[in-house]
């Protein structure tokens, strides 16, 4: 590491999947970026990439970010084969290049899914993950105005599980490191977290049912175990929020009075 | 009136619900066959003699557990096939560079092919003893026969260390997948599915070995 030489530029080789539309066939471009801060962010790196591809009159490559600060969950870069890159917790907006070495070779890819279609360059369309929310994600009980301090009794276990769960930024890291493509971690964390608080009891047994349906929809692969998504979450879900689905999901099936 | 069954069981919940239950009960079902052969080193194999001879007793009881037996492989190797296939189809275009660094291991991403060759080797199995002509007339004599012939001994070797890759991942996973999932529990159970791995692969795999190197006809 050459986290020291906080003074220090290194150069830096990119390998970054360029593809112009949704359609157009892509394809790795190299780039040599010299004067590299370690001081700077993965994306700040990429900025002053962008700048001088703008200077010379090309198109800048396209990433999504927003807050940079680690809580949107826009940013979403396969970096050398890992979603949001080598450091363990961090988006990759929280990636700094004093993690990398003069002359690295980076590889920058954009999350692979077939639900998460590319749309230009590194930006992939995870409005799946919307209409999964949409499906059911969410309480609609009247909340009112906030009612009096305890009283209404949450353990303290299942809130610190819910908040855990809560965590989720919405970033599609876990798809993206996931073998199948699967969206088990995602749906999972937003079920466990309302299904663990009081209030999202009403809606408990029709909620897992229809976000499992809405991700099943949207192509998502099935889920098999291998647990790379909790590792490559950059809030550090846990997968047992998986296991806690699945037990809500059959729950759910035998208990709910539907029969369709 | 019973869509909701249909529902449930295409979906991927409960698809891997369904494929960890139909793996736990073959497990069950591992567990008596490899106490079965268990019997093949008592009083020189009478033992095993004496046990097919008591599973034959059962009579048509015991057509009805093949029967729940076959059911069971079949809907494990259906969805084996389904959730491969719709899995490789989630993700058509593959990254040019992939670095793991969660639970994957080599017995995860091979499930697939271990359970193919266990498949395989079930076939081959089952023409060696069940459907082999005279096996209900001295069973421990024809698992003699078999098992000391070394081309046929190598691939029961074989075979038993395939299964044990095959529960590595298996076993942990199937409680995973059947929400079986707590603190407490997955301590145990990270141990656990090596050590139930470990378990069958030496087991089943001690039979070939005996009758390959240490057996001879006239004991
Ligand atoms: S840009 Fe908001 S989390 Fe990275």
């Amino acid at each position: 590491m050459s986290g020291d030489a906080s003074h220090e530029t290194m150069r830096i080789t990119l390998k970054v999947w360029r593809q112009s539309n949704a359609e157009a066939d892509g394809r790795i471009e190299t780039y040599h970026v010299s004067d590299v801060s370690p001081h700077m962010s993965f994306l700040e790196m990429l900025d002053v990439v962008n700048e001088r591809l703008l200077g010379q009159g090309k198109d800048p490559i396209a990433f999504d970010h927003d807050c940079r600060e680690g809580i949107c969950g826009a940013c979403s870069l396969m970096i050398d084969g890992r979603a949001h890159g080598p450091e363990a917790e961090t988006t990759a907006c929280q990636l700094h290049m004093r993690h990398y070495n003069d002359g690295d070779t980076i590889h920058v890819e954009p999350w692979r899914a077939n639900a998460f279609p590319v749309v230009r360059d590194l930006v992939v369309d995870r409005s799946a993950f919307d209409r999964i929310i949409a499906a059911g994600g969410f309480v609609s009980t009247p909340a009112g105005s906030a009612c009096d301090a305890n009283s209404l009794p949450i353990a303290k276990e299942n809130a610190e599980l819910a908040m855990d769960a809560a965590a989720c930024i919405g970033c599609g890291a876990c798809v993206a490191a996931c073998p199948n493509a699967a969206a088990m971690l995602f749906t999972s964390a937003k079920v466990a977290h309302l299904s663990l608080l009081p209030q999202g009891q009403p809606e408990r047994d029709a909620r897992v049912i229809a976000m499992v349906d809405a991700m099943d929809d949207e192509g998502f692969g099935n889920c098999t175990n291998h647990f790379e998504c909790m590792a490559a979450c950059p809030k550090g879900i846990s997968v047992e929020n998986i296991a806690r689905m699945n037990r809500e999901y059959l729950r759910a099936s035998l208990v709910s009075r539907s029969v369709e | 009136m019973l869509r909701w069954i249909g529902n449930a069981l295409n979906s991927s919940v409960g698809k891997k619900i369904v494929m960890g239950l139909t793996g736990l009960l073959l497990v069950g079902f591992l567990v008596e066959h490899l106490h079965g052969n268990l019997k093949l080193y008592e009083g020189d194999g009478t033992g095993f003699n004496e046990y097919v001879e008591f599973l034959q007793g059962f009579g048509p009881l015991l057509v009805l557990a093949e029967l729940g037996l076959v059911a069971l492989f079949l809907c494990h190797i259906f969805l084996a096939l389904r959730l491969t296939l719709e899995n490789r189809q989630a993700r058509k275009h593959r990254y040019a560079v992939r670095n793991n660094r969660g639970k994957e291991s080599f017995g995860s991403v091979s499930m697939f092919a271990t359970g193919a060759l266990i498949l395989g080797y079930l076939i081959k199995h089952l023409i060696d003893y069940r459907f082999a002509d005279g096996f209900f007339d001295d069973p421990k004599g024809a698992v003699a026969n078999t098992l000391s012939q070394p081309g046929n001994a190598v691939i029961y070797m074989i075979a038993a260390v395939v299964l044990g890759v095959h529960l590595s991942h298996g076993f942990r996973s199937a409680f995973q997948s059947i929400g079986a999932s707590h603190p407490k529990l997955d301590a145990i159970l990270d141990k656990a599915g090596i050590a139930v791995a470990v378990f069958f692969a030496v087991g089943f795999g001690s039979f070939p070995v005996y009758y390959l190197f240490f057996w001879s006809p006239s004991s």
